[in-house]
């Protein structure tokens, strides 16, 4: 081995060894490199090397420098410390011959760039093959990841104790529950609400220490669940407290993970529901007090209703037969029954008439309004002629209209010649709209009842149409509303109920029509029904009750017997008719003797109430021709006799009425009358 | 990617946009790191995400963003990390520049995952020096113009950098040129 046999001069040697220097026998510094010399001022060029440096020991104090000592450690390192800085060389030695010559290389020992800086070096000082500069950078960088590691730490333990500030804080009791069962983590929440502190609760069993034994079972089941994995079950809990108070709390279980993902404990937070679930039960023993209050107020509701409908029902009676006894004897007494009468007393006997007609026609509407308003209106539906009911209908106007010199028309639709309706409301409707027609048409002025069938549609439309006073723009609105005349001025000129438009619509209503008007002030209206209407009516066209051309019949009930008046006086048609109904009597109508006769035979009614003024065909001719017929023998027939034509009640038994009554009737009396002849008693 | 320029990005957001834009950047880069640390490697997609995304929440280009970065990386990211080492590079712009090369290789032997890339020196003038950029990731050569802004700054010393040669161009490597003292007066 004969080395690499290089001979390098002074200048390469120095770019190797920056940092070297020699020393002669005599430890005298004979030569040292360039950077050396530069950041070393205490070294001087044939000075002695002990001037310039010690030598650093572990475990001994600085010791000289002799070259006795060098020889001996020559395989050490030596660590040199300058005498005039803070500089530390680490140094091996060579030792060459002739002359004899000991020669250190090394670099100084820096541990971090601080202390390069204080020493005034650079990277590029040293020697490109020495690792210091390397070390340097390494140790700067771990210090940087130490100083990020410190960082982050600081970051996730701030992170932390938000975490736990937020647990802690939360209104929410928070707790962890270990693979065993044990409390891991309570929060301050908990403990408020339980009154165990954290220390109390910790390493304990949750099951058995703090859940009430009729929850364990649940609990146990939920924590087994979360342990596996299931995430937000949810569990009402009941806890135990300290003090023994109730502690009603809704769990939600969720299981907690580590850093590799497996389940180490289950999360459970809750939400105290003590007090939710009192008021729950609070307001559960509320429900239950107001619905029996509400079954007491139902009930007496109930009563209340049934005595309305009592009130209502009395009413009816009550009030209408004083009233019948009032137009009665009104009406007797201007036919001179109780002897002649002044022109004063006649107008005075005429006023009262009409007054009480107008109080029989408010009575009524009232009555029907409070029943359909009490959903007690129970329509008759039935099939019948259009021309019937509007004939009918204009019949009831006939006279007034005749009074102001109207011209009275009707145009039926051919398309339509039968309606299926509850004829007697829609006779009702109809008769409201024509009163109404004429009361409000000058004299000389013209009333239309004008009927359209709408095939497309299935609405069958009945329009009364007037040259009246008309109705403004801004009244047409509240036209229908009760008790409503739009001038004030008008419903002293023309006497009505204010009812009748309110009856209409509400009678439209009920039977799924509508109502709607058209006017002008001074020109005149047009008020239109439509009802709904099915071509298949047509088809029964052609039945019983088409050959009773003028008889109505308008039942209550099916099971009532069925009682005929005929009389050719609308309103004692309309009282006695409403009486009866209300008594649970079924009824149908005729307006003259031959119109009863025909009646009779179709419809075989259990009883007759035959008037004996009639025109076509009077009483006591109708009452021989239905006795000359055998099979309606047993058919009682009750005649009405005016009290002004004395014998007329003889002679209608003569003729073969079972029984006579004078006009005016005492309702309550006919009714017992009839019940007598019938043989029934009154409705249970 | 070396972590400290992850590191550097969000200080310069944050520093000079603030925590917010730092916070909307990572959500739409989709990175759910909550701290970077300067000497891990992380994947270059990650750097290039959060880059685009600067560039969308702080409505500048990606030269700008690239530029500003670079200049922030040497006069704060890597002045406060490796502080009394990056000055030790040198005691003037030119031996800083020179010793660039050096310094790299160094990190390189350190960390070995970290992928560094590699400087050359050229054309050594008293007034102006050429850099060669070497690197096989692309688009950051507006990082390196900042960088060399940067140390010019550190130094004290007015500078010129002035790109001769672009790899996206079709060159095999960027090259700079950074001119000093004369070089800028003439």
């Amino acid at each position: 081995m004969t080395g690499p046999q290089t001979k390098l001069d002074r200048e390469q040697f120095a770019e190797l060894f920056p940092f070297h220097f020699v020393v002669d026998r005599e430890m005298r510094i004979i030569d040292a490199g360039d950077v050396l010399l530069r950041i070393c001022p205490g070294i001087t060029i044939g000075s002695p090397l002990a001037n310039a440096f010690s030598l650093f020991l572990l475990a001994s104090p600085t010791l000289h420098i002799d070259r006795e000592y060098l020889i001996k450690h020559k395989s050490t390192l030596f660590v040199f410390k300058s005498s005039s800085s803070d500089l530390m060389l680490r140094l091996q030695l060579v030792i060459l011959g002739d002359p004899e010559r000991y020669i250190f290389l090394g670099s100084p020992w820096v541990r971090n760039p601080t202390e390069l800086k204080a020493l005034h070096l650079v990277l590029k000082d040293f020697a490109l093959h020495d690792s210091t500069v390397d070390l340097l950078q390494l140790v700067q960088t771990t210090s940087t990841s130490l100083h990020d590691a410190k960082q982050l730490a600081l970051r996730l333990e701030l992170n932390r104790n938000e975490l736990k500030e937020l647990v802690d804080t939360a209104n929410a009791p928070i707790l962890t529950i270990d693979l065993l069962g044990k409390v891991r983590d309570w929060n301050q929440t908990t403990e408020r609400l339980t009154g165990f502190s954290k220390a109390d609760a910790v390493g304990k069993q949750f099951v058995e220490d703090f859940v009430n034994e009729e929850s364990q079972q649940g609990v146990r089941k939920l924590l087994d669940g979360s342990l596996e994995g299931v995430k937000n079950a949810r569990l009402e809990v009941m806890l135990n407290t300290r003090d023994d108070r109730k502690l009603l709390v809704i769990f939600s279980a969720s299981p907690r993970h580590d850093a590799l993902g497996k389940v180490t404990a289950a999360i459970l937070v809750g939400h105290d529901i003590t007090e939710l679930d009192e008021y729950r039960t609070t307001l559960e023993n509320r429900v239950a007090d107001r619905t029996s209050e509400l079954s007491l107020a139902n009930a007496e509701l109930s009563r209340v209703m049934r005595s309305k409908d009592d009130f209502l029902s009395a009413m009816s009676h009550e009030l209408r037969t004083p009233l019948n006894a009032i137009l009665g004897l009104s009406e007797s007494l201007c036919e001179g029954v109780y002897g002649g009468l002044t022109d004063r007393q006649s107008k005075s006997i005429n006023t009262i008439a009409e007054s009480g007609h107008h109080l029989l026609s408010l009575i009524n509407d009232l009555l029907d309004i409070a029943k359909i308003g009490a959903g007690k209106m129970e329509l008759e539906q039935s099939t019948d002629s259009v021309e019937d009911v509007c004939q009918s209908s204009m019949r009831f106007v006939a006279e007034l209209a005749s009074k102001k010199k109207l011209r009275m028309s009707l145009v039926i639709d051919p398309n339509g010649p039968v309606v299926h309706a509850d004829q007697r409301r829609l006779k009702q409707i109809l008769v409201n709209l024509l009163s109404n027609a004429v009361k409000f048409t000058f004299e000389g002025g013209s009333v239309t009842l004008e009927t359209k069938c709408h095939l497309e549609r299935n609405v069958m439309e009945f329009s009364v149409v007037d040259s009246g006073i008309g109705i403004a723009p801004q009244d047409l609105e509240r036209l229908f509303s009760p008790f409503t005349q739009l001038d004030s001025k008008l419903s002293r000129q023309y006497a009505g109920t204010g009812l009748g438009l309110s009856l209409v619509l509400r009678l439209a209503e009920l039977q799924g029509g509508t109502v709607s008007v058209k006017s002008e002030v001074g020109v005149g209206s047009r008020f239109t029904v439509a009802l709904p209407w099915k071509s298949s009516t047509s088809d029964i066209a052609t039945n019983d009750h088409a050959q009773d051309q003028h008889a109505t019949e308008f039942s209550a009930h099916e099971s009532g017997p069925l009682i005929l008046i005929a009389d050719d006086n609308e309103s004692n048609l309309l009282t006695v008719g409403d009486y009866l109904r209300a008594h649970d009597f079924r009824v149908i109508e005729a307006r003259n003797g031959l119109e009863a006769v025909k009646t009779v035979r179709t419809r075989k009614p259990s009883l007759v109430l035959m008037d004996v003024q009639m025109p076509i065909m009077d009483g006591i001719d109708a009452i021989e021709n239905l006795r000359g017929d055998m099979s309606l023998a047993a058919m009682p027939i009750l005649a009405l006799t005016s009290r002004a034509m004395v014998g007329d009640g003889e002679r209608c038994i003569q003729a073969g009425a079972n029984d006579y009554l004078s006009k005016p009737v005492n309702l309550k009396q006919l009714v017992q009358t009839i019940r007598n002849h019938l043989n029934v008693g009154p409705p249970k | 990617m070396h972590g400290m320029i992850n590191k550097s990005i969000e200080d310069l957001v944050t520093i000079n946009f603030g925590a917010d834009k730092w916070e909307a950047i990572k959500a739409k880069a989709g990175i759910k790191v909550e701290a970077f640390v300067s000497n891990e490697s992380y994947p270059d997609e990650m750097t290039y995400g959060l880059v685009g995304a600067a560039t969308e929440v702080l409505g500048l280009s990606v030269s700008q963003v690239l530029f500003a970065f670079g200049e922030f990386w040497v006069l704060h990211t890597a002045n406060k990390g490796y502080g009394d080492l990056l000055k030790s590079a040198g005691r003037t712009m030119p031996e800083f520049l020179d010793y660039l090369p050096l310094f790299h290789t160094r990190v390189a032997l350190i960390f070995p995952n970290l992928k560094p890339p590699r400087f050359e020196c050229s054309d050594r003038h008293p007034d102006r020096i050429t850099m060669h950029y070497f690197s096989p990731r692309p688009g950051l050569s507006a990082v390196v113009s900042g960088m060399l802004s940067g140390v010019a700054k550190l130094y004290e010393t007015p500078a010129e950098i002035t790109q001769t040669q672009f790899k996206d161009k079709g060159a095999d490597h960027d090259e700079f040129l950074v001119c000093w003292g004369d070089s800028i007066k003439k």
